[in-house]
């Protein structure tokens, strides 16, 4: 036991004699837990970006854009024309509402009253922003539409004409003012009912950061385990040790812990910034944490041990793990959430122990369950540990 | 110039054939993108990025004009894509589609809606409208967005009917242009006229004009492939510069300089061997992507002139970390935390567009986030003249790095990294 602890002892000095190792740590972590916790997630506004330019700025134009932005499918900005223009020739939005400055009441009531829609070509966002800004316009001037209308009625009816030009603006005045009233009268001709429709996506972009952030940052330093076997490897340390009285057991042992020991230290830290922080419930059970703490370093070090077996070089080793690590956190669930992969990639990312060292996590912190929820993916994480760990036991050489 | 070149290719061939290297500057990226690709639907066919053929049902009891004309509306040509309306005539059956998350919303027409908007001949308007109902999916909010909207507009249409009949037959009894005989058919001719103009408001004319060019459907790969291409970047510039303090720890960059070769011509020939690796980089996973997922990566000139610019940005940074660091393990490190940072500020991770605004702004130091814009813009259907601005945002970037990097190092000599 003295030896595992001596081996320990010896690889975490090794390992934090650089002042950058904390970058890595610790600093990084939540740097990215903090950017994804703020950054993700299903947006509260995901309606379709209109920009509005409003060259008028009549109380008209005002009202107009204050009515879009009471739509339930455009979120309207109000831009610089410059700006607008320049965005939509990079296709960076659909649809362009060009306000000009001819835009006043005078103007809608004699007819000359014209809006410009620029839409990129056949495009879906394009036909619902224009949708919505029809929908607008059909509000905004139904009242003048309706006067209008009943002016040219009356002309076209033979044997009836306007006695004059005053006589003709005060039979419009007059439908103007009925359809204005009639309109603030309408009665509510349609009723909302919500459902009560269960969100297949349990989400809190806090609580699937810090967890999911927890798992690549422990996962990545872990599975580089590997490239420390392949560094003892190459500088022959390992064959060294073969003229000592170590057993195999003990130096993995004593490795494997080190590690293992760093990584929950690792990992509490990254809680207890959930928990101070960031304010989440991970401290609601201690035994869930621990088993899915203790559980998932056990399988990520396995899978380093597993891969150290199979890497000749540091540098292979290096980079392989940071790209697995990368892969399998994204595929586990730990930068987007897993509801929203396809049905099929859903069940294939059960093959990692990402996924369900994630679904364990967030079954902690995000739907608040204890030992009895997350036992299953504690016990399958260990499952994984104990085949990665036969693996890389078996496969293991000293040169 | 060719002692330059010289250095240039000599640090390119060395680059890759470092196996480790390859991992993080070409199966990394590919990995990643197929990974994103799996995980986004890409290569189901399953992308949810846009709305279209939104679910809905339609229970139409009312069966009067009304009810039919607005079952017709859903169903029509123009909003075919749009929408994906299925009529059916039990109300719990399709109240439990909505609850089971299988449909955005139900649109119930009661009966007895058409005479409540439009009495039939004889009969009054009823106190208490008949009222359509809209029975919306909470989870799918943009969804039920866009078809309260075609709703609210159809209402409207129905109402502006029903007014304007109204308002013209009052006006014209009142003014004495027809008699009360005439009133009922003038009202019915001018609701349903009133009615079918609501949609094009003439007092406000829309001009509609659509920017040039054919159909683009955004292919969400062409965001994630050169998201991760230009992190990975990030790696090679850092690994390049890092190959300059290996060189120094060597001892073979001061060797070169007691060459007849000067401090530019080396110093020169590092930078332009980090472009170029960075460069041929990008080439080949934009060749790869294209060729092994058919993804068009836009009009290839303006791709080819964004992918000097971005190696460029980038090699700017590699060669100012390179500057500022003094171990070849600082540059590792740092350098991969660079790589990971300007990863996730620069849209490689997640869209910028839904962060805080204060890091939007601070995105733009990343080459990732001039690059990811181009490279949007370009999939997108735009050109050359439409990436100008990332390009010079690149370009200015690489110079303003550049300066201060020969700063730094003709204040501490390059054989003295």
């Amino acid at each position: 036991m003295r030896k595992i602890f001596a081996i320990f002892w010896k690889d975490t000095f090794v390992r934090f004699t650089s002042p950058l190792e904390w970058l890595f740590f610790i600093i990084l972590p939540i740097f990215f837990t903090v950017i994804l916790g703020a950054g993700t997630g299903p947006s509260d506004d995901q309606r379709v970006k209109l920009y509005v330019v409003d060259l008028a700025k009549t109380s008209l134009s005002e009202n107009l854009f204050s009515s879009l932005t009471e739509s339930n499918s455009v979120h309207p900005v109000l831009i610089e024309l410059n700006v607008a223009v320049s965005e939509f020739d990079e296709r960076k939005v659909s649809t362009v509402l060009i306000i000009p400055t001819t835009f006043s009441q005078e103007n809608v009531i004699n007819n000359r009253a014209e809006l410009e829609l620029r839409q990129q070509p056949n495009n879906m966002n394009a036909l619902i922003a224009q949708q919505a800004v029809q929908a607008v316009l059909s509000r905004v001037s139904s009242a003048v539409d309706i006067a209008n209308a009943s002016v040219a009625k009356a002309e076209s009816i033979e044997g009836f004409s306007f006695t004059s030009n005053d006589a003709r603006q005060v039979y419009y005045n007059q439908a103007l003012e009925q359809a204005q009233t009639l309109m603030n009268e309408a009665p509510v001709r349609m009723t909302e009912v919500e459902a009560d429709t269960a969100d297949p996506v349990s989400y809190d972009p806090r609580a699937n950061s810090s967890a999911g952030q927890l798992i690549t940052w422990v996962f990545i330093p872990l599975i580089g385990l590997s490239a420390m076997f392949a560094f003892e490897r190459q500088k022959g340390t390992l064959r060294r040790l073969l003229t000592t009285p170590t057993s195999k057991a003990v130096f993995l042992g004593g490795t494997i812990f080190g590690q293992v020991v760093t990584a929950l230290v690792q990992m509490l830290a990254l809680v207890l910034f959930g928990i101070y922080v960031m304010k989440l419930n991970w401290g609601h059970s201690l035994a869930a944490l621990a088993a899915m703490l203790v559980s998932s370093a056990l399988a990520a070090a396995a899978l380093g041990t597993m891969l150290g077996t199979f890497v000749k070089t540091e540098g292979q080793a290096n980079g392989l793990s940071i790209m697995l690590g990368m892969v399998m956190a994204m595929m586990g669930g730990c930068w987007y959430p897993i509801e929203l992969f396809p049905q099929t990639v859903r069940v294939i990312v059960k093959a990692l122990p990402t996924s369900w060292a994630m679904q364990g996590m967030l079954d902690i912190v995000l739907r608040g369950q204890g030992l009895s929820g997350v036992w299953l993916e504690a016990l399958v994480l260990l499952g994984f540990a104990l085949v990665f760990f036969v693996i890389g036991i078996i496969r293991f050489k000293y040169e | 110039m060719r002692k330059l070149f010289l250095i240039a290719l000599k640090d390119l061939k060395l680059a890759f054939r470092d196996r480790a290297a390859l991992t993080l500057m070409l199966l990394a990226p590919f990995a990643l993108t197929i990974g994103m690709g799996l995980i986004t639907g890409r290569f189901s066919g399953n992308t949810n990025t846009g709305l279209s053929d939104i679910p809905l049902v339609l229970v139409n009891e009312d069966g009067g004009s009304l009810g039919n004309a607005l079952v017709e509306m859903m169903q029509s040509k123009d909003l075919e894509s749009l929408l994906e309306p299925q009529v059916m005539t039990d109300l719990p059956a399709a109240y439990a589609l909505v609850d089971e998350d299988k449909t955005a919303a139900v649109i119930y027409i009661p009966a007895g809606f058409s005479d409540s908007v439009i009495p039939a001949s004889g009969q009054s308007t009823p106190e208490e409208p008949v009222q359509i109902e809209l029975y919306l999916n909470p989870t799918r909010p943009n969804s039920v967005g866009v078809i309260k909207t075609i709703l609210e507009q159809f209402m409207s249409q129905v109402e502006v009917g029903r007014i304007g009949g109204q308002v013209v037959v009052t006006q014209l009894l009142t003014s004495g242009a027809i008699d009360i005989s005439q009133a009922e058919a003038v009202g019915r001719s001018m609701g349903e006229k009133q009615a079918n103009e609501a949609g094009q408001s003439s007092s406000i004319k829309l001009n509609r004009v659509t920017n040039s060019g054919e159909e683009v459907k955004f292919d969400i790969l062409a965001y994630l492939a050169p998201g991760m291409a230009l992190m990975f970047l990030m790696f090679t510039v850092s690994y390049g510069g890092r190959s300059m303090l290996v060189e120094q720890a060597a001892g073979t960059l001061p060797r070169m300089l007691t060459s007849p070769t000067t401090t530019a011509q080396v110093l020169g020939g590092k930078v332009f061997g980090i472009f170029l690796t960075g460069a041929a980089q990008m080439l080949i996973l934009i060749f790869g992507t294209t060729l092994l997922f058919r993804l068009d990566w836009g009009a290839p000139f303006a791709v080819f002139v964004l992918v000097l610019a971005a190696a460029l940005g980038a090699t700017g940074w590699g060669i100012f970390l390179t500057a500022l660091l003094k171990t070849p393990g600082q540059a590792s490190a740092i350098g991969s935390a660079v790589m990971l940072i300007f990863g996730i500020l620069g849209g490689s991770f997640i869209n910028v567009e839904m962060m805080p605004d204060w890091i939007q702004f601070i995105s733009r130091i990343t080459p990732n986030r001039w690059g990811l814009d181009g490279f949007t813009t370009l999939a997108l259907g735009g050109g050359f003249a439409n990436i100008l601005t990332p390009i010079i945002g690149l370009l200015a970037m690489a110079a303003i790095l550049f300066v201060i990097s020969v700063v730094i190092f003709s204040r501490r000599g390059i054989g003295r990294l």
